[in-house]
């Protein structure tokens, strides 16, 4: 398994000096196994991964792309996204499957008028959507299981785990944590204080939590939301996202090798992004290592002495 | 007037060392006028950064005011819009001024935008700031004492964008971005807002003889042409395409000045860059 990192920004790119070390592409990773390529959300760095992709000599025709759920910072780079363009691509994109709107539509709407000129229609690669549930596992190429869990974040969103012999990554880029607010479809309404949870909120919120423990179970490495201080959580619980020390919690119970901070909030610098995953280094547990994923970071299991 | 660009890069951001000298926002643009009048041309992803500037002022405390006025609703000129805190301030006051489109009503499509399978948002009515929003017409408006007067031209064969001249006093800019001329006529309205402006903000993402086929938009050239026929003092080549580093935006400029020195034309030419404060 061969991954590398095209963005790590959430909510939106942000283009600034002091924030390149980590990146202003919004969220977007590419991971190999054989010949299996998978794409993981749509974000802007796809725009950069498609140029990537472009200049290979023999690139793959086959392309497999996991979105965890439509929200913008995870879906921008689509249209410019060049192989959608080109006959030669196949194309089979894989989100949650929902009752309000079709995967194909969403995204349709997203790339037509007035938003954009597009339109899938007149894309020349082939596209296949395929609308999935969470805690659902299949079998995606040859030797490559994809599981699939649901993350605490506002009108629902996927965590994705891929397994092959030759490694194991978990893609969480969007979750609170599982307590204080269950997110569902409707707008929770933000009156300065959280919801009362009545007791099956609390069970839900708890099957969740170790459902993504679960999810994250010995991975050797995990992408997990990490956007928030513990100040702006405690301000802004209500938008969906956590921080780090809620990231090392799910990390540790799970028993991952290696947890790596994303979904970079839009104003945090390198500086900043430096500072925090030195306090998270201090706290890990012996064996967890941590750091900050950048954009171009490239991760694959060392081989075993 | 004060004229700052916060985003000047077209269709999608390009966060990447090599377009950060002229930046790698989508279009946002900040007026302001003698009286403190703030105008804003465009919400791509420039407007948050907008915004993280204005928080330490009025908008930070709620107090704050301005004109947003919108060319149309392609994503690279609206995608920011919803994200600064000042957007979720109570008290902020955004006099928001658009098109409708063959879509829906200019605020059916902020909703569209903000609907819960794209945003947590979820829709306008979530916004805490006060928004008021005018569809556009061609009638003369005011901001404090700066004059706005609005113009529709062609965008592609569906879409129009509107253009903004905003004057104060005896000084005129005129914004005008995603726009392709595809008749006379539209070259000749195009010359009568722009006459004598003192600044020309013009969309100029493609080289004529660049083998990009592209039916939405104008090249530099017919910037060039209709900028000097208007008689307009100094042209601002803005919605540089995704593609083009900061080496290649000074290569480029330094061509078309070049040409521009052989016909001893008096327009002053440059490219929008993140970040000066140009007086206008
Ligand atoms: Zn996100
Ligand atoms: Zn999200
Ligand atoms: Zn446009």
């Amino acid at each position: 398994m061969n991954i590398r990192i095209w963005g790590t920004r959430g909510s939106y790119p942000v283009a600034r000096a002091e924030m390149m070390r980590y990146g202003g592409n919004t969220t977007c990773v590419e991971v190999r196994v054989g010949d299996t390529c998978i794409l993981l959300d749509a974000g802007s760095g796809l725009r950069l991964l498609g140029e990537s992709l472009m200049q290979e000599p023999d690139p793959p025709d086959h392309l497999q792309l996991l979105i965890t759920h439509t929200h913008w910072d995870h879906i921008l780079g689509f249209p410019f996204f060049a192989p959608i363009y080109s006959p030669r691509t196949a194309l089979s994109i894989y989100g949650l499957q929902r009752t309000q709107s079709t995967l194909r539509t969403t995204i349709d709407n997203a790339l037509s008028d007035p938003l954009l000129p597009i339109g899938l229609d007149s894309l020349s690669a082939s596209l296949d959507f395929f609308e999935i549930n969470h805690d659902v596992s299949f079998e995606l190429g040859p030797d490559v299981y994809i599981t699939s869990a649901r993350t605490n974040h506002p009108y629902r969103a996927l965590g994705y785990r891929i397994e092959s012999p030759t490694g194991i990554l978990t893609f969480v880029p969007d979750t609170g944590p599982f307590h204080t607010i269950l997110f569902g479809d409707e707008f929770l309404v933000w009156k300065g204080k959280p919801p009362h949870l009545h007791a099956g909120q609390l069970r839900t919120l708890e099957r969740m939590r170790r459902a993504m423990i679960n999810l994250a179970a010995g991975s050797d490495w995990l992408l997990y939301d990490s956007q928030f201080t513990e100040a702006q959580y405690a301000q802004f619980p209500h938008w969906g996202h956590g921080t780090p020390g809620q990231a090392m919690e799910i990390a540790a119970a799970a028993g991952v090798r290696e947890l790596l901070l994303f979904h970079h909030d839009p104003h945090r610098t390198d500086v900043e992004i430096d500072a925090i995953t030195a306090v998270q280094q201090a706290l890990a547990p012996p064996g967890l290592r941590v750091r900050a994923a950048y954009e171009g970071m490239v991760l694959y299991r060392e081989e075993q002495p | 007037m004060r004229v700052q660009f916060w985003g000047v890069r077209g269709a999608v951001p390009t966060p990447s060392i090599e377009y950060l000298r002229y930046g790698g926002n989508t279009c946002c643009t900040a007026v302001s006028g003698a009286q403190g009048e703030l105008v804003v041309l465009d919400a791509g992803t420039g407007f948050c950064q907008l915004g993280d500037a204005l928080v330490s002022g009025p908008f930070g405390q709620g107090q704050g005011e301005m004109v947003l006025l919108l060319s149309h609703t392609h994503l690279d000129h609206i995608l920011g819009f919803p994200f600064p805190g000042m957007i979720h301030c109570p008290g902020n006051l955004f006099h928001i001024y658009g098109p409708d489109s063959t879509r829906g009503s200019l605020t059916a499509v902020c909703n569209g935008l903000l609907s819960p399978a794209y945003s947590p948002v979820y829709s306008l009515e979530n916004i805490s700031a006060r928004q008021a929003f005018h569809t556009i017409n061609t009638q003369p408006f005011q901001a404090g004492g700066l004059t706005i007067r609005a113009w529709p031209f062609p965008h592609g064969e569906h879409m129009s964008i509107w253009a903004y001249r905003i004057t104060e006093g005896d000084h005129s800019l005129v914004y005008i971005t995603d726009v392709r001329y595809t008749s006379e006529q539209i070259r000749t309205d195009a010359i009568a807002l722009f006459a004598d402006a003192d600044l020309l903000i013009h969309s100029a993402p493609y080289m004529r003889d660049e083998s990009v086929q592209n039916h939405s938009h104008c090249c530099v050239e017919d910037a060039i042409d209709l900028a000097q026929a208007a008689g307009v003092r100094s042209l601002m080549l803005f919605h540089h395409a995704p593609g083009r580093t900061d080496d290649q935006i000074d290569t480029l400029l330094a061509h078309y000045r070049t040409l521009l020195a052989q016909q001893q034309s008096p327009l002053h030419l440059e490219a929008a860059r993140e970040g000066p404060v140009i007086e206008v």
